[in-house]
């Protein structure tokens, strides 16, 4: 009976603990900037990925024509019902945008928070192990995607750049646990705007908390949240979901909403990156400046 | 040319997890369930069983630092595990019988183990917060049923072809 491991294997097996112990350490230190050889490594797996994901979601598309083929006739319905009141809405849009156009030019504004250049990308992987939620897009650095941008869908925000490598980027989705994740965020349909954070995520209901809003301020079920652009790297008025429950949070000095996300967390292909137009503040958009940026700013 | 199949199976079904990835989350019932597959590390035990312990466990770190560095930014993570798995595989299958179902039944039960340890970590590191009875109805049990419908279609075709393999090189040692 051969013994399990030698001496010299069980060293080597030590020194092995040892050098993992070491690198998940210095892996889960919170990093700036992925280093050049997992950017290497990290574009290469990703170009292969899209050969992958290419045909994958060809097929995912055949499904989801057919699914929504069956629904044709339904969804007719329903959307005649509604093409009257649209087409009422759209002319008051057209004439509200052209009148806050016009304000806008008898004020002097040019720049706005709400202006982003978006940058289309497609989804090529989801982390298969799902512990976090992280996605990756084929679109990196090279055109213009940086750290803590916006990432949407046609319906509504759902994550945050955060790694990029010259052609691809790390996405980590607003429903993560991630305690660190911060979105400034303001609701819609009162008088005035309310402003709080998105932080956190309740895995149970899968919603989202808005904590930090002022308690004096009624907050009604379901009224918009959108982002306030306040943050320094969103812009304003990416729609994140609506309140569905309002408390107080857990020391009683603010109220807590809950918040339904308006996207869908599965099942994503195209994605929407907001670079915004107007000047960008270092930080990860929960309000924090870092120091030196602020200096700057103040002697601009 | 069969010895080059074992690395391009390898390679295929490390880029096809992330892409079943998209299906999940699952939502039956208003209940939402994770399906992980774990199609690379199925094979790798099979390579482990059938095939080379060591090419196995050299496959393992491979593909595992590329999983750590691509997907989850912990390095060592994935390039312990899938080498260890492996080993385990190894020494445990000496002392049983090769058959098929013998074979697919310990890929099961190694990969939930994966999946266990994976649990713990993130747990001890607080990544994650979900209780162990929620983790387990909605992501142990769910994982598990789709990955051995994976194994019980695809088992017999691995096998297939690592035993062509190993032919092959029998035949023809130089190759190995």
């Amino acid at each position: 009976m051969p013994q399990l491991f030698s001496n010299k294997r069980l060293i080597l097996l030590l020194l092995g603990v040892i050098l993992l112990v070491a690198l998940i350490s210095y892996s889960l230190r919170t990093r700036d900037d992925v280093s050049p050889p997992e950017q290497i490594i990290k574009d290469a797996v990703g170009v292969g990925q899209s050969i992958f994901s290419g045909p994958a979601h060809f097929v995912t598309g055949i499904f989801d024509n057919v699914d929504s083929l069956l629904n044709t006739y339904q969804e007719n319905q329903h959307l005649k019902a509604r093409l009257e009141e649209f087409a009422s809405v759209q002319a008051e849009v057209k004439d509200l945008r052209s009148e806050n156009a016009e304000l806008k030019e008898i004020v002097g504004k040019e720049e706005d928070l709400r202006d982003f250049n978006p940058i289309q990308a497609t989804v090529i992987a989801r982390n298969p192990d799902q512990w976090e939620e992280k996605i990756i897009i084929n679109k990196g650095s090279s055109t213009g995607v940086e750290k803590n941008m916006a990432v949407m869908t046609a319906s509504g925000l759902i994550g945050k750049v955060i790694s990029t490598t010259p052609f691809f980027s790390t996405v980590e989705l607003i429903s993560t646990q991630n305690p660190n994740y911060r979105v400034s965020a303001m609701v819609l349909g009162g008088k005035r705007e309310v402003f709080g954070l998105i932080e956190g995520y309740d895995a149970e209901r899968r919603e989202l908390l808005l904590k930090r809003v002022d308690a004096e301020i009624d907050l009604k079920k379901g009224e918009q949240v959108v982002s306030s652009g306040l943050g320094g790297i969103f812009p304003k008025g990416i729609l994140i979901g609506e309140i569905t429950e309002v408390t107080i949070d857990e020391f009683g000095l603010t109220k807590l909403a809950y918040i339904k996300p308006a996207a869908e967390f599965s099942l994503l292909n195209h994605v929407i990156i907001a670079d915004r137009v107007a000047p960008e503040v270092n930080g990860e958009d929960n309000g924090e400046i870092d120091e030196s940026t602020e200096t700057e700013e103040e002697g601009s | 040319m069969i010895r080059f199949w074992i690395p391009l199976i390898s390679i295929v079904l490390f880029f096809m997890e992330p892409i079943f990835g998209l299906l999940s989350p699952l939502k039956l019932d208003g209940n939402f369930y994770y399906i992980v597959p774990r199609f690379l590390i199925m094979f790798l035990i099979f390579i482990a069983v059938y095939y080379d312990l060591k090419h196995a466990i050299y496959y393992g770190l491979f593909f595992g630092l590329l999983y750590d560095v691509f997907f989850i930014d912990i390095i060592g993570l994935y390039s312990f595990l899938y080498p260890a798995i492996c080993l385990a595989a190894g020494y445990i299958v000496k002392s049983i019988h090769r058959n098929l179902a013998v074979t697919t039944m310990l890929t099961l039960v190694l990969t939930a183990l994966f999946e266990f340890i994976l649990y713990q970590f993130f747990k001890f590191i607080s990544l994650v917060s979900i209780p162990l009875d929620v983790f387990l109805n909605t992501r142990l049990l769910p994982t598990m049923i789709a990955n051995s419908l994976f194994l019980v279609m695809l088992g017999w075709g691995f096998k297939t072809i690592i035993d062509a393999r190993l032919i092959e090189r029998e035949k023809n040692p130089r190759l190995s």
